[in-house]
């Protein structure tokens, strides 16, 4: 194959790209605002230090509910609420406002405690609240323990008063965070990223019909230039788009926002393969759709729903289980996954192989079936 | 089909710069194209007319490699467009009858990316876009965007973008549709001054005499066959070389019809109204004196026409005057 006519295909769509001035803003400056703001939204910051929003509803005010509340508080990864209703906090668990809540009844030491499993930061406040409670529970087991063996209330106290101090040279690290989303920035770039690759490849689709209608792939084929040569120069041309796209939100996010995106190979296995799926769903639309203008109504809508589904809009902790769920149906929530996963320190591609599995085959069947069909039309048109 | 086997073939054994035989091409039940075959010589302009639906598209994609015929053959500059079309597709320029080109790319962006496709190197490609774009005179405006451009200045352009490669053949489709009476004078010249180099052509068109003034020969495609193929002048004269004569009279005009009738060379008569006759007469332009003698004390000739047959009234003398879209 002659890489001439290929380079001529690639340098002419990129230049027509370089010459739309609506989608170049949609490239260079809705990703950032985007970023900025949703950024801040979820609370400025690049990594995962934020505390968790627990709602706490205390029914009775005796000591264990006192010395509850008061380990609650003492918590460096929460951020406590007394709240006045269990209603109230469940509602606010649902809603995502809270990644927990705690209901202390009066009078019994049953506490029931409100979170979704599946939820990333509802799973580190939960581990939180067990540290609390548990130290709670072993000064009361520890105090019942010397009442029992005869000290009276104030040697009791005194014994596990020297007791915590004793513990105190323990240090229990609670990394449980961790396994929450991070907030701020660092959920918003590479969100945004996986967002803005896939939204923009489905609008330069349009450039792809465009070129159908305009019988320039036809008049290309009557050239010494072979059908596969055309393919290639079409395809590329996209992923081009789509790479430049996610190397320009990679760079300003990192310096700009500071963003840490981790190991450098498995980023660029994760965006790269991301990239060709955005490729080959673009070519599907540009190879499906009759006229230019069907694509910008239809393809970043479809960008922005499966964004939606995959964490690129808001925090995943938002969505539910089934949406959750759903969203995995798709390329956006495994490109999250991947991308969230190396934000980790120490993190290399080796942890993020899965998620490159599912998008790897996810890009040769799309990059495989739009593909064969454009070959098809592309054909059929002569 | 109405075969001309007359010296208008090309008397050469030079090979044909474009020649097919047998060419057949299906649709399910519908036969599109049905045993088309013709050739054109190096320096020949070659004219395929035929109402909407005919098979000239077909017959066009088949040629530049767009369609794989059923069956038939189609050699370029002697090379087998089956067999090699990569080679026989570097000596074939094509200019479809849409605009194929990217309105945000400046004219000469354009270029380059056709010179590109068809391999021109860089330094040669620049050199020959300059070329081109002062054969297509469109030089002062090589540099803006082609969206800016009028319909004549972007068919022109369209042709430029097959010129580049300096192909063996040129196939024109329709490429006039749409522009006004200076940019097709401009397209006409220059493709006869292309066809004066040398370079063959194959032309269609709806305009009859656009293909009266560039080709020498030409063929009537229809359903699918041609059904007649010469030179103008032959295939005029399947329609007879009878021209039409109207004449306007004063006077008795009865009695002038039936002595207009009478005159030797005269081979139909017809009253088109009441002062009006219409005649078919061999020669018709040079019997004027003598029809205008023979009424004479009957009538007098106020006014006269006299209509030569052309390949428009060959055309539709073939094809029938029915609509077609």
């Amino acid at each position: 194959m002659r890489p001439r006519p290929v380079l001529a295909l690639v340098a002419a769509n990129l230049r027509r790209h370089t010459r739309d001035r609506v989608g170049l803003f949609f490239m260079v400056v809705m990703p950032f605002v985007s970023i900025v703001f949703v950024g801040m939204a979820l609370g400025g910051g690049t990594t995962g230090s934020s505390r968790l929003p627990v709602g706490v509803v205390a029914e009775g005010s005796g000591p264990v509910t006192t010395a509850l509340l008061a380990e609650l508080r003492r918590h460096p990864d929460l951020e406590v609420t007394t709240m006045t209703s269990a209603a109230e906090l469940r509602s606010g668990v649902r809603e995502g406002s809270l990644a927990a809540g705690l209901v202390i009844p009066s009078g019994s030491t049953r506490l029931d405690l409100v979170v979704t499993e599946t939820n990333g930061s509802g799973m580190a406040a939960r581990s939180a609240i067990d540290v609390a409670v548990s130290k709670v529970a072993a000064v009361e087991e520890a105090t019942r323990a010397a009442r029992t063996a005869g000290a009276t209330p104030e040697q009791a106290a005194s014994y596990v008063r020297q007791a915590q101090a004793e513990s105190g040279r323990v240090a229990v690290k609670d990394t449980s965070t961790a396994a929450g989303d991070p907030r701020g920035f660092a959920y918003t770039a590479p969100a945004n990223l996986l967002l803005f690759t896939f939204i923009n490849s489905m609008a330069v689709a349009a450039a792809l019909v465009e070129s159908r209608r305009l019988g320039m792939l036809q008049r290309a084929l009557t050239a010494p230039v072979r059908h596969r040569s055309v393919l290639l120069g079409e395809a590329l041309s996209r992923l081009l788009v789509a790479l430049a796209q996610a190397a320009l939100i990679m760079a300003v996010s990192a310096l700009a926002f500071g963003v840490h995106w981790g190991d450098p190979l498995g980023v660029a296995a994760v965006v790269g393969t991301f990239a060709l799926v955005s490729t080959g769903a673009a070519i599907l639309v540009g190879t499906l759709l009759r006229t230019p203008d069907q694509a910008p109504a239809i393809g970043p809508p479809l960008g922005v729903v499966l964004g939606m589904l995959g964490g690129c809009l808001w925090p995943r902790e938002s969505s539910g289980d089934v949406l959750n769920a759903v969203g995995h149906l798709f390329p956006h929530a495994w490109g999250m996954d991947a991308l969230l996963k190396l934000a980790v320190p120490g993190t290399g591609i080796g942890a993020v192989l899965p998620q490159l599995g599912v998008l790897a085959a996810m890009a040769a069947l799309l990059l495989g079936a739009s593909l064969v069909l454009f070959g098809r039309r592309t054909r059929a048109l002569g | 089909m109405t075969t001309l086997e007359t010296a208008s073939a090309p008397a050469t054994t030079t090979t044909p710069a474009l020649a097919c035989r047998g060419l057949r091409k299906r649709y399910g039940d519908v036969v599109a194209v049905q045993d088309v075959g013709f050739a054109i010589a190096p320096g020949q302009a070659y004219g395929l007319l035929g109402p909407n639906g005919a098979g000239k598209t077909t017959t066009i994609s088949m040629l530049v490699g767009l369609l794989r015929p059923d069956s038939g053959t189609v050699l370029v500059g002697g090379t087998d467009l089956a067999a090699d079309p990569t080679r026989a597709k570097a000596k074939i320029g094509y200019v479809p009858q849409e605009i194929a080109l990217y309105p945000e790319l400046t004219g000469r962006e354009n270029l380059r990316f056709f010179g590109r496709l068809f391999g021109l190197p860089r330094r040669r490609l620049a050199a020959r876009i300059d070329e081109v774009l002062d054969l297509i005179g469109l030089t002062d405006r090589a540099d803006t965007k082609l969206g800016t451009y009028s319909g004549g200045m972007k068919r022109r352009i369209n042709i430029g973008a097959a010129l580049l490669h300096r192909p063996e053949v040129l196939i024109l489709d329709e490429p006039t549709v749409g522009v006004d009476p200076q940019s097709r004078k401009a397209i006409l010249d220059g493709v006869e001054r292309l066809v004066g180099e040398g370079m063959a052509l194959l032309y269609t068109s709806h305009y009859m005499e656009e293909i009266e003034r560039v080709c020498e020969r030409a063929a009537i495609i229809d359903h699918g066959r041609i059904i007649a193929d010469g030179t103008r002048r032959e295939l005029v004269s399947l329609v007879g070389t009878a021209d039409k004569v109207e004449l306007v009279l004063d006077g008795d005009v009865e009695t002038a019809f039936a002595k207009l009738r009478a005159v030797e060379g005269v081979v139909e008569a017809a009253r088109t109204g009441a002062s009006s006759v219409r005649l078919i007469a061999e020669g018709g332009r040079y019997l004027l004196p003598a029809l205008i003698t023979a009424v004479e004390g009957s009538a007098t000739v106020t006014a006269t026409q006299v209509i030569e047959p052309d390949l428009e009234a060959t055309f539709l003398h073939l094809t029938g005057s029915t609509l077609r879209d």
